[in-house]
């Protein structure tokens, strides 16, 4: 407690106009900036997959295994930042016990829920499920076990019941893209609910959210994709990133159309409280805003991508380029988080001045532990990949 | 022989581990309507006696800046002593001649506001003591993930401090800065009309320590009330009106630069 | 119906019961009694320490400070507000003796020049200026300001 007390009066001697006194701490950190950026990744991942299924995008093929699992092992981890920035995480349990209808956060807990356990989990084993009986009798071990017990004692593998698959499969996809579009689009209204808060309680939130989440799980799809190629020494689908790119470029631009929407109503509005957001964007976020956000998360990628639709360099080329790009975004659209989250709350609700946001290290909320929440996920989907590799799957239907 | 016996211990504990889950459902059944039934002779009983409504008026034409309430406040609640949690606080504005607008509350005016700008700079100066608004519509309240805070049914916004899961969710939603982390308890904490004392007839703290009865607790229900009188005499207003919380915390003399 | 979907509902049935059985014994006994809170959770607020006696308290003994403060310009101001009871003295104050702070600091908290104090013509000096060498007890009697001594 002493330490955190001589972070508050860092932060006191810090203080930049007039504040409230209790809004000297800042209460969101570090984990709540992850909290959506890897929900984020989650509902983009989904949806990039749910293109090949429903929409028929077969050059997406290769990446369709890949980006449900990715969304799996972001949306396993999803909620512990959360649960991590909790001054009781044992009490997280009433979250479920006794949500309050009202409250955007009690809400979030069942739409997680039901995207976890309704959608993914559902779509990733009418996906699997036939490869699970095949696998089980050709494995040993924990495999094995694994597999059949996933299996709910399911052993048919015929042709009618790989149909049966398929279409309650696409059926789980059609309900699962709109649930997509709610979780992430509930992360922004969490943040938009807020009227207290005149940089975060923008109607556009929502929807700025979950495009900038499509962004951003495009942009990991596209990252994993090359990797695992890469571990896997195989050839990566030149057809297939190129469109992933593509689609990495509609979306982007939708996302900045909206961004520079709000920003723009904003300006033009010039209410109450535009005087302290026009000192916040030019001054205490200038650099996360303009140089991450803006100018590495949007502009560069935008004019990359934008080029290459006209332009086609080498594939070699190509390829490097293509994990820049996409390293790039995923930084902007942190960025994109910290700005909102961190951006939101550096401003005083009196409107008359700033405090600062100090970096901790150690703890539950320290960068340390943020660094655990973004790695975790990998290591998951490295299992998953051993567990179920997309590539080892028995092909059916045409 | 053995597999007959191994049959019966199964059955045994087919037996117990049917008659355990049994229990339960019965028990979970009938435990939500006992409580229907009790939670119906409670409201019942409550409608007999008038409940209070609480309310409290603030006289910036009054208010001296001393910090006496901060301090109270601080004492009585057990508040944190360090300068970043309070339940109340007094901010000094000093309107200069130049049109700017200086707002200060260092250690939240405990020890007394010392005026910081010349005099021949202020074109004016007064006094806001803050506390929480104890809103009709409280944002807090409807941001609260767990019920864990909650508006009494005597109109005092309330925290459950066995309850509260300490997300912050609330603080983000108050637009007053009214609530703060208590580092102690970890739990969300606020001001509460010191509610121990409300609900035993004596005034809040700070209400009581005031020197020059810049602050007016009531029952707003009460047409004899200090408070009502002084809502009567007086134009009032809310902080944030535009917010459209309903706040039960009335100022008289709000000018507007206060935000 | 599909064996595959019959074990999924059934699953799912079986996740729906878990949670709502688990839900019922760990929501608190008086939760959703009054609204979505629970309601013991006022009488808790209600339990807590009092530090604050109240001005009634100290007439009890002190009839004689009362009535000389009342006759002056403190007559508006409470015992407590220059005399708060140290933490736990909450019910004698023969034990534990309530504090009293130093004299200058402590009437220039509301009296010292201040602007804002000026405008609703509350009395508010220089402190030292007017002070000169002495403490301001020496001529003034808090309890009955205006009763100077030489």
């Amino acid at each position: 407690m002493q330490e955190h007390f001589q972070h508050l009066y860092e932060a006191l001697s810090q203080v930049d106009g007039y504040i409230y006194p209790n809004e000297i701490d800042l209460h969101w950190g570090l984990m709540i900036v992850l909290y959506p950026y890897i929900t984020g990744l989650v509902a983009g991942a989904f949806i990039l997959a749910s293109l090949e299924r429903v929409f028929h995008v077969k050059v997406l093929k290769p990446t369709y295994g890949l980006a449900l699992l990715t969304a799996l092992a972001f949306l396993l981890v999803a909620t512990l930042p959360l649960v991590s920035h909790l001054q009781h995480p044992f009490r997280s349990y009433e979250i479920f016990m006794t949500p309050n209808s009202t409250s955007a956060m009690a809400i979030f807990g069942f739409v997680y829920l039901w995207y976890l356990m309704v959608v993914l989990l559902l779509e990733i084993w009418f996906d699997y499920r036939r490869d699970f009986v095949i696998w089980s009798k050709s494995s040993k071990g924990f495999k094995k076990f694994f597999y059949k017990i996933i299996t709910l004692g399911i052993n048919e593998t015929d042709e009618k019941s790989a149909k049966l698959d398929d279409r309650l499969g696409y059926f789980i996809t059609v309900i699962g893209i709109p649930s997509a579009f709610l979780l992430h689009g509930y992360v922004g209204f969490i943040f938009g609910s807020i009227k207290a808060n005149p940089w975060w309680s923008t109607v556009l939130m929502p929807i700025i959210f979950l495009f900038s989440a499509m962004v951003s799980g495009i942009a990991l799809v596209m990252l994993v994709y090359m990797v695992v190629s890469w571990v896997r020494q195989v050839k990566i689908d030149m057809k297939c990133l190129d469109t992933i790119a593509k689609y990495l470029l509609v979306i982007l631009i939708i996302d900045f159309t909206l961004e520079s929407l709000d920003q723009i109503h904003r300006i033009y509005e010039a209410e109450e409280s535009f005087d302290i957001i026009k000192v916040l964007v030019s001054g205490k976020l200038n650099i996360t805003l303009f140089l991450m956000q803006i100018g590495i998360g949007t502009i560069i990628p935008l004019l990359v991508l934008g080029l290459f639709q006209f332009y086609k360099p080498s594939e070699k080329i190509r390829k490097i380029i293509y994990f820049i790009i996409g390293a790039f975004v995923l930084i902007g659209i942190f960025f994109m988080r910290w700005n909102v989250v961190i951006g939101g709350q550096l401003f005083s609700k009196s409107l008359s001045g700033f405090t600062s946001f100090n970096t901790v290290y150690s703890g539950m909320e320290g960068s340390i532990m943020g660094a655990v929440w973004l790695i975790l996920p990998l290591f998951i989907l490295t299992f998953l990949l051993w567990l179920m590799p997309p590539w080892k799957k028995v092909e059916f239907h045409n | 022989m053995g597999t007959n016996r191994i049959n019966k211990d199964r059955r045994k504990f087919f037996q117990t581990s049917a008659a355990l889950i049994g229990g339960t459902l019965a028990f979970s059944i009938i435990k939500p309507l006992e409580l229907l039934a009790q939670s119906k002779n409670e409201v019942a009983k409550d409608e007999k006696t008038e409940q209070p409504l609480w309310g409290m008026g603030v006289d910036i034409e009054k208010c001296i800046g001393c910090g006496k309430c901060v301090e109270a406040c601080k004492l009585e609640n057990n508040v944190p002593r360090e300068p970043f949690y309070f339940r109340t606080w007094i901010e000094q504005y000093t309107v200069k001649k130049d049109g700017d607008v200086k707002i200060e509350s260092p250690n939240g005016g405990i020890g007394g506001l010392k005026q910081s700008v010349p005099d021949e700079d202020i074109f004016k100066s007064f006094m806001v003591p803050k506390l929480c608004n104890h809103c009709t519509d409280a944002p807090c309240v409807q941001a609260c993930p767990v019920g864990a805070t909650y508006i009494s049914p005597d109109g005092v916004v309330l925290v459950d401090e066995t309850y509260c899961i300490g997300c912050s969710y609330c603080i983000q939603a108050c637009p007053y800065g009214a609530r703060f982390m208590n580092p102690v308890t970890k739990v969300a904490d606020k001001c509460t009309f010191c509610y121990h004392r409300i609900s035993k007839g004596l005034e809040p703290a700070c209400v009581e320590v005031c020197p020059t009865d810049a602050r007016i607790f009531g029952n707003l229900r009460d047409k004899k009330s200090d408070l009502v009188a002084f809502m009567q005499k007086h134009p009032t207003e809310v902080l944030k009106r535009h917010l459209n919380t309903s706040p039960r915390v009335f100022y008289n003399g709000l000018s507007s630069e206060v935000r | 119906m599909p064996k595959i979907i019959f074990r999924l509902l059934l699953s799912f049935i079986a996740f729906v019961t878990l949670f709502v059985l688990i839900r019922q014994f760990v929501i608190p006994d008086s939760f959703g009694k009054y609204g979505h809170y629970r309601a013991n959770s006022i009488d808790d607020n209600k339990a807590r320490p009092l530090f604050y006696k109240g001005e009634k308290k100290c007439i009890e003994c002190h009839q004689d400070i009362y009535d000389l403060q009342s006759a002056d310009v403190h007559s508006e101001i409470s015992c407590e507000t220059c005399h708060p009871p140290i933490i736990n003295a909450t019910s004698d104050c023969k034990l534990n003796i309530p504090e009293l702070k130093g004299t200058i600091e402590f009437c220039a908290q509301c009296h010292t020049k201040n602007a804002a104090r000026e405008a609703i013509g509350f009395p508010n000096i220089d402190i030292e200026e007017h002070k000169g060498n002495k403490n301001c007890i020496e001529c003034h009697n808090p309890h009955a300001p205006w009763e100077l001594t030489e």
